[in-house]
């Protein structure tokens, strides 16, 4: 029987898991769970722990595993520190990607954040029924630009997995890029995720956020992103996106706070590089022009 | 159509029944029967409450007076009696008719009453025969008064139908009020008889149209119609006007002959009845069949209306039914402060708690099922504000309307969803349950009514009801399934019979589960926690805020307590169906739909819910404020095992004794055994205050009852030596030689003892206790007293003498460590020593196991407190956490065709000519192209964060798969679009909170800070110059406010460089001249530029001061005639006027300016210079400020990003 369907015992680790709810993960209790089961709630807790920026500390309880699930949770974790990795992922991904789950969505991962978009969708395709293959199947078609692929591919899961949650949350994020009435479709998944217990973390209230400020509820977006904050005032993106929110707001000095706050807690995030690309852009572009201030004399 | 469901609501067994009618207050019917027999049944309860029998033979006829409590029947013995059922009893008979009595009628009004009968003739009787209408020639079946003129119907075998005109016979037996001559002769000629000698009733109307007898007819309440119903199996309607009377129609349908028939007393309704066994029911107005209803083997031979209540009657061969036509329970739902349901005219309103009032009708549902059919239930969506409604209408259907956001009316509703359903309910706000009984199955439908999941329910499921976070619950006629909708699992079943209502409980905690004659209140996860029976049916039920559940029955507003108790709140006079409870009010939906406030006293229930929730303040409060006694709250106190409480109500002491005893309160039981001193109660009061060990009190009631050696024995275990020495005394001075020897003895006085024994002749006891003690001489005197000697005794050797221990502690001094009394916290609360409410008893109370609610209390007081602020948000949790089996034939994915595709970024480049637009898509260089194609645009870097502005503003980060970077999403200002070709990014800064800043400037200015005002109105420019606006309106706007920047800009920019000049001075006759000169001609030149409204008496008002002092009265007077023209303010007119005054002496200038006030000119935005007409020029393409030519090329002072003069196509801001 499949662990994650919701007879199956890992249901709600993994729902919060989805949701981003590590602390959660990693105080669930799972001393009741079969001896089956203890690999993935392992690897569960595990990515969690590096969700949480405990890296180095995952990457060397693992220094010695051989298990490829766990082999591939370290590389993750390397990963997370900065090495590169590609090569010793490229080889597990040949080796043992052709029946391991983990290695495969793991390996999809680091692929897919090498750049390796080819490679990471041929060894998630490989998957045999699993959910969180297909959410970040979905993911990597709409990072790719291709809502359509990722539409088609939670369709798909629909079909057979129905109304579970990483089927909808993986339809409400291809909705996030869609629009019109998907917003507010997104908009309930999410805000379910985020206001229930045990799936409430600065994760799950920043997709609702996102969700409301797309829909261009701002009062209500500026609600969930301060929940966000009060659960966790360090979150790369609950921050990036606040400065969005006060962007749109009007609110310059408060942009230019979370800026350098957010430069604090992750320097090497995307929107700042992105940022300092459009600001020499800018500057590219200014140069092409040549303004006089004075009359020539 | 048929409709096997007839709502049946009573049934009687009997012998064929002729005759019905309804009390029109009361809910009672009587039947007259073919056996002879009347019965008087109380339809509601189901019972026979009399019989009265005294006709011979079938009694046909039958009738309610209106107000007295009588009633009048005809039979076939030929009379027409009149009862009293209060007294039970026949008051007269009426004889008179010659063959059987068909009907009686009451007239309604005048004491007459009108008989038809077989002997062809119709009477009208007060107390005798006083009028009879003769013309049918056969049998009379019927005859009716009309409900309010003074007309008659009958119809007859003979096949006709009559109407008669009676208004003779009211005049002839009303009250003469006048006997005038010409009154009398009027009455005379009026008499002038007819041919039989009759007078006072004549035939109106012959109404032929039926081919055989006519067995029924009967007028319309308010209309001019006549309804008949014959042995031609027709029923026929009839109109008729002051002069004539026609047919109308026929309604076919029965097959049999039509025995009965009537209109509906509110609805454009017929019903009638027939022997082909079958109730029709026909429209009015299209005369058709609407509804028909078949029974299996009785004829039916009369109907009859209740006058004001939805209750038919119909008489068969074996017995009476008693139905409804439709289901009266509207349709509603409750959402926080908001009622929704549907009213009789199948109209949507909305209900507000709070400010009590109702809504205009929202929707009309005229459309929905069946015409004569009411919507059954109604579930309501708030977050899509959408409703679910249920027809009973071809087998059940199902309709999805969203409400209209503001009531305008009646509307039809548009867009709608539909399918078949017989329940349909929101299991979450976007997903909504619909079971259909036929094919026992339920779908779990998304909004656009796609099925996205199927239930297979357990066998025999009837209905289904939302079961709280993403559960149903599934009814069957035997139990309750709380069913988990995500898993396709039951969670949980409760064995309750025939549950029809669900209500949950406003915190979602507790459901009640509604049958005909039970509530059953269950935890959300479908634990029994009580249940209570009632007689009378029970109807509707809502939630108290603090979780007491009031439910109405027919008759009565009803509470129960989680524990099961349960009491009346209020009698009802109509069946209402309750909705919420807030306070003392009651709001409920009555039969006709319309809301209704109820008010109550919820003193008994809260302070019963106080008391089981322990929570002592209220229950102080409750004590102090209400007038809650009397023996009912006492008893129930004293039964649930709170005597101690039951104690603060008492004042009887006997009760106050017996229930301090009950609690151990011993003061209080001292203090009312005092008052009452009776043996008794003393002896009870020593056992009780024994078993607490209390004994001081043990002591005292020793002491009343005068119980010595219990005393003597107290003392003794107490160690009280005094006392018992005390004892003693006592004992000698009454004599009491057993208690003097015990208390000798407790007190181990030897002496004592041989004294006495000495005292009463016990010489041989005497001697033997001195013996034993040793006390030789003693013994010797006493052997010598009695005259023996030492030999002749033969005393057994019994060992040493004992004596008594010593008390080590003296535990007389203070009582005992006693039991605890159970009153400690609620007393100590009584006392205010307690702060604290719900105090958790300590263990030694004595009440800690005794009730189930103890754990449940606290919660559920928390969430009353937490209550109505937080919506029921939680309950639309749908629990998508979980993921279904993987099928087998799972399809394996395809690679993807081709790789990336392109952002929405670049879509917005594509789709749009707009620079916004461009920057949000990050694609800055077009941007700039095309702001330097619009406006000749040029330097860009004040714009620099405007751009970073707009391209922040459009890119989200939406955390996905853990472990990956966030997704980026782009942010859009067309939210509803969807066609990738129009979708357009969201720009921060919309011109109306632009126009907001442009105001701040304007303020800037007044208030003379000019620097800052300058810096407003550019960052406005700055703001304006990257921007979109909706509508054409719009851009006129933003193009008015873009002039209005720059001319604001540029006054400031020439006063700031004045001030610069001059150095702040006022007085400037020590400068240079060519200094003084610029800067008069600076004053004047602010008045140029084109301010709003008052704005430009500001400048005019400065150049006229300035003017003034420096004695260029000439300038001045100018300015000062201006500002005449222009301002509506009293104190700059004030000085205007004065400068005029002066300036006229003698207007001259000092200096000669460059400043014609005549001319049209403007000023140069870079020399603050005038640029006359003619001369050349050039202007901003941008914010349209002139420079004199030769700054043609060089970037705008104003704007600072646009070169002067460049070619330009103007600016784009509407898509």
């Amino acid at each position: 029987m499949d662990p994650y369907s919701p007879e199956g015992e890992l249901i709600n680790i993994h729902t919060a898991f989805h949701a981003g709810a590590y602390q959660q993960v990693l105080d669930f209790d799972t001393s009741s769970f079969s001896a089956t089961n203890a690999l993935p709630t392992q690897v569960l807790k595990l990515r969690s722990q590096i969700a949480l920026g405990q890296a180095s500390e995952v990457a060397s309880s693992l220094a010695k595993e051989s298990t490829p699930d766990l082999v591939a949770v370290r590389l993750l974790a390397e990963n997370a520190l900065g090495k590169d990795v590609l090569e010793e992922v490229k080889k597990l991904v040949e080796k043992e990607g052709q029946e391991n789950l983990t290695v495969q969505i793991i390996g999809g991962i680091l692929l897919e954040k090498a750049g390796e978009t080819e490679s990471a969708l041929a060894v998630l395709s490989k998957h045999e029924g699993s959910l969180d293959a297909v959410a970040l199947i979905v993911q990597i078609h709409l990072r790719q630009n291709r809502a359509d692929l990722a539409a088609k591919e939670a369709q798909r899961a629909r079909k057979w997995a129905q109304d579970s949650l990483l089927v909808n949350l993986a339809e409400s994020w291809v909705g996030m890029r869609e629009g019109g009435e998907k917003y507010q479709s997104a908009f309930y998944v999410f805000e379910e995720l985020a206001q229930t217990a045990q799936s409430q973390s600065s994760h799950s209230l920043v997709a609702q956020a996102v969700s409301e400020l797309h829909l261009g509820r701002l009062p209500e977006a500026e609600a969930a992103l301060q929940q966000a904050i009060a659960l966790n005032d360090n979150n790369a993106d609950t921050i990036a996106n606040s400065i969005v929110l006060n962007t749109l707001l009007g609110k310059k000095d408060e942009v230019q706070k979370l800026k350098a706050q957010l430069e604090g807690v992750d320097k090497e995030h995307r929107v700042l590089a992105d940022w300092q690309e459009k600001k020499e852009e800018f500057n590219k572009a200014a140069q092409k022009y040549t303004p006089k201030f004075e009359v020539a004399a | 159509m048929s409709s096997p469901n007839m709502l049946t609501k009573f049934e009687s067994k009997s012998s064929r029944a002729k005759g019905i009618a309804f009390h029109p207050k009361r809910p009672w019917i009587l039947v007259s029967l073919h056996s002879s027999t009347i019965q008087l049944w109380d339809y509601r309860m189901g019972t026979l409450i009399d019989r009265f029998e005294e006709h011979d033979g079938p009694v046909r006829g039958i009738d309610f007076h209106k107000t007295q409590p009588l009633f009048v029947s005809g039979g076939d013995d030929y009379k027409i009696k009149v009862w009293s059922y209060q007294t039970r009893r026949c008051l007269f008979t009426l004889n008179g008719h010659l063959d059987y009595v068909r009907t009686v009628f009451f007239h309604h009004e005048l004491p007459w009453i009108l008989s038809s009968s077989d002997d062809q003739t119709i009477r009208i009787w007060n107390w005798q025969n006083l009028c009879t209408m003769t013309g049918h020639n056969h049998y009379t079946m019927c005859a009716q008064f009309h409900p309010k003129d003074d007309l008659i119907v009958s119809a007859s075998l003979d096949q006709s139908v009559r109407v008669w005109d009676i208004s003779g016979l009211r005049k002839k037996h009303s009250a003469p009020t006048s006997t005038s001559f010409e009154d009398q002769m009027a009455r005379s000629n009026q008499n002038q008889a007819d041919m039989f000698g009759n007078t006072d009733a004549v035939v109106k109307f012959v109404l032929e149209g039926h081919d055989r007898g006519v067995n029924w007819v009967a007028f319309h309440p308010t209309l001019p119609l006549i309804v008949s119903a014959g042995d031609d199996r027709l029923v026929k309607l009839w109109r008729m006007s002051e002069t004539k009377a026609w047919e109308v129609d026929t309604c076919r349908g029965h097959f049999q002959n039509a025995s009965a028939c009537l209109f509906h007393p509110h609805q454009d309704l017929i019903l009638s009845v027939g022997e082909d066994k079958t109730i029709r029911v026909w429209d009015l107005n299209r005369r058709t069949s609407v509804q028909s209803f078949k029974r299996e083997n009785d004829r039916f031979w009369v109907i009859a209306a209740h006058p004001e209540i939805n209750l038919f009657a119909a008489g068969h061969d074996n017995g009476v039914m008693v139905f409804k036509l439709e289901r009266e329970r509207p349709a509603s739902a409750v959402y926080q402060n908001n009622l929704f349901h549907i009213t009789k005219e199948k109209h949507v309103r909305s209900y507000d708690f709070q400010k009590n009032i109702e809504s205009p009708s929202m929707l009309s549902l005229k459309k929905l099922g069946s015409a004569w059919m009411p919507p059954r239930t109604l579930s309501y969506n708030p977050a899509e504000r959408s409703i679910l409604v249920i027809s009973p209408a071809d087998g059940g259907t199902y309709e999805l309307i969203s409400l209209p956001r503001d009531a305008s009316g009646a509307v039809e509703p548009t867009d709608t969803k539909r399918g078949s359903g017989n329940s349909a309910v929101f299991v979450a706000r976007n997903r909504f349950a619909v079971f259909s009984q036929s094919n026992q199955q339920i779908d779990i439908k998304d909004l656009s009514n796609a099925t996205t999941k199927t239930i297979k329910p357990p066998h025999g499921t009837t209905d289904i009801y939302f079961g709280g976070t993403g559960n149903l619950l599934i009814i069957t006629p035997t139990s309750v399934v709380l069913y988990d909708i995500q898993a396709k699992k039951n969670i949980s079943e409760l064995a309750v019979n025939g549950v029809k209502y669900v209500v949950w409980s406003s915190d979602g905690l507790h459901v009640a589960l509604l049958s005909k004659h039970n509530v059953t209140i269950a935890t959300k996860n479908l634990e029994q926690v009580s249940t209570l029976h009632e007689t009378i049916r029970i109807k509707s039920a809502t939630w108290d805020d603090a979780g007491v559940l009031l439910y109405s029955t027919l008759n009565h507003i009803k509470y129960s307590l989680m524990n099961g108790d349960n009491g009346i709140v209020r009698t009802l006079e109509h069946t209402v169906y309750l909705v919420k409870v807030k306070g003392r009010n009651v709001y409920c939906l009555d039969r006709a739909a319309k809301p209704k406030v109820l008010q109550i006293d919820p003193t008994e229930y809260r302070f019963k819910l106080a008391l089981v929730k322990r929570n002592y303040d209220e229950m102080l409060n409750i004590i102090k404020t209400s007038s809650l006694v009397g023996q009912s709250i006492i008893s129930y106190l004293q039964k649930k095992g709170y005597p101690e409480i039951a104690l603060q109500f008492v004042q009887d002491p006997q009760t106050r004794f017996e229930l301090a005893i009950e609690c151990g309160n011993l003061d209080v039981a001292v203090e009312m055994a005092k008052q009452l001193d009776r043996p008794k109660l003393w002896q009870r009061l020593s056992s009780e205050a024994l078993a607490h060990g209390n004994h001081q009190v043990v002591e005292m009631t020793y002491q009343k009852l005068r119980n010595f050696d219990k005393l003597s024995f107290l003392y003794l275990s107490t160690g009280d030596q005094e006392k018992l020495k005390r004892m003693a005394k006592i004992a000698e001075h009454r004599g009491d030689m057993t208690a003097r020897f015990q208390n000798a003895l407790y007190l181990g006085d030897v002496q004592n003892r041989i004294e006495m024994f000495q005292e009463i002749d016990l010489y041989p006891l005497a001697y033997a206790t001195a013996k034993a003690h040793g006390l030789e001489e003693q013994a010797q005197s006493i052997l010598e007293a009695s005259g023996f000697t030492e030999d002749q005794i033969n005393i057994p050797s019994a060992g040493a003498a004992v004596t008594p221990p010593r008390p080590i502690v003296p535990t007389h001094k203070a009582n005992w460590p006693t039991r605890a009394a159970s009153s400690t916290v609620f007393e100590k609360a009584l006392l205010g020593e307690v702060e604290g409410t719900s105090i958790e008893e300590p263990a030694a109370n004595g009440y800690d196991d005794e009730d189930l609610l103890g754990d449940e209390a606290p919660a559920a007081a928390a969430s009353g407190l937490g209550g109505d602020e937080e919506d029921d948000v939680g309950g639309w949790d749908m629990g998508d956490e979980g993921e279904a089996d993987a099928e087998d034939d799972f399809v394996e994915v395809e690679g993807d065709e081709a790789g990336a595709g392109s952002s929405e970024a670049d879509l917005w480049a594509r789709n749009s000519p707009l620079a916004a637009d461009h920057v949000a898509a990050g694609s800055f260089e077009t941007a700039m192209q095309l702001l330097n194609r619009q406006i000749g645009a040029v330097n860009f870097a004040p714009l620099e964060g405007r751009f970073e502005e707009i391209y922040q503003a459009s890119r989200t980060f939406l955390p996905a798969t853990p472990n990956m970077p966030a997704l980026v999403n782009y942010v859009r200002r067309t939210v509803n679009e969807t066609d990738s070709r129009k979708i357009l990014p969201i720009i921060p800064q919309d011109l109306e909170s632009i126009l907001a800043v442009l105001q701040t400037g304007k303020s800037a200015m007044v208030k003379n800070q000019l620097q800052d005002g300058v810096n407003v109105f550019k960052k406005v420019l700055h703001l304006l110059i990257i921007n979109v606006v909706a509508s054409q309106a719009e851009l006129s706007e933003a193009k008015k406010a873009i002039t209005t920047a720059a001319q604001y800009t540029l006054a400031m920019s020439i006063e700031l460089s004045r001030r610069a000049l001059v150095q702040g001075a006022t007085d400037i006759s020590g400068l240079p001249e060519d200094t003084r000169k610029r800067a008069l001609e600076l004053s004047a030149y602010f008045t140029v530029p084109e301010l709003e409204g008052t704005h430009r008496s500001l400048p005019l008002s400065a150049a006229m001061n300035f003017a003034n002092k420096n004695r260029q009265l000439n300038t001045a007077l100018n300015f000062a005639n201006a500002l005449l023209d222009r301002t509506g303010n009293a104190k700059l007119k004030e000085t205007a006027r004065k400068i005029k005054t002066i300036a006229e002496r003698n207007p001259a200038d000092a200096i000669e300016i460059d400043f014609d006030q005549f001319a049209d000119f403007e000023i140069c935005a870079a020399s603050y210079t005038p640029i006359y007409q003619g001369s050349a020029s050039a202007a901003c393409p941008y914010d349209g400020t002139k420079y004199h030519g030769k700054y043609k090329g060089t970037i705008c002072k104003i704007c600072e990003v646009c070169q002067i003069g460049a070619p330009a196509s103007g600016l784009r801001l509407v898509g």
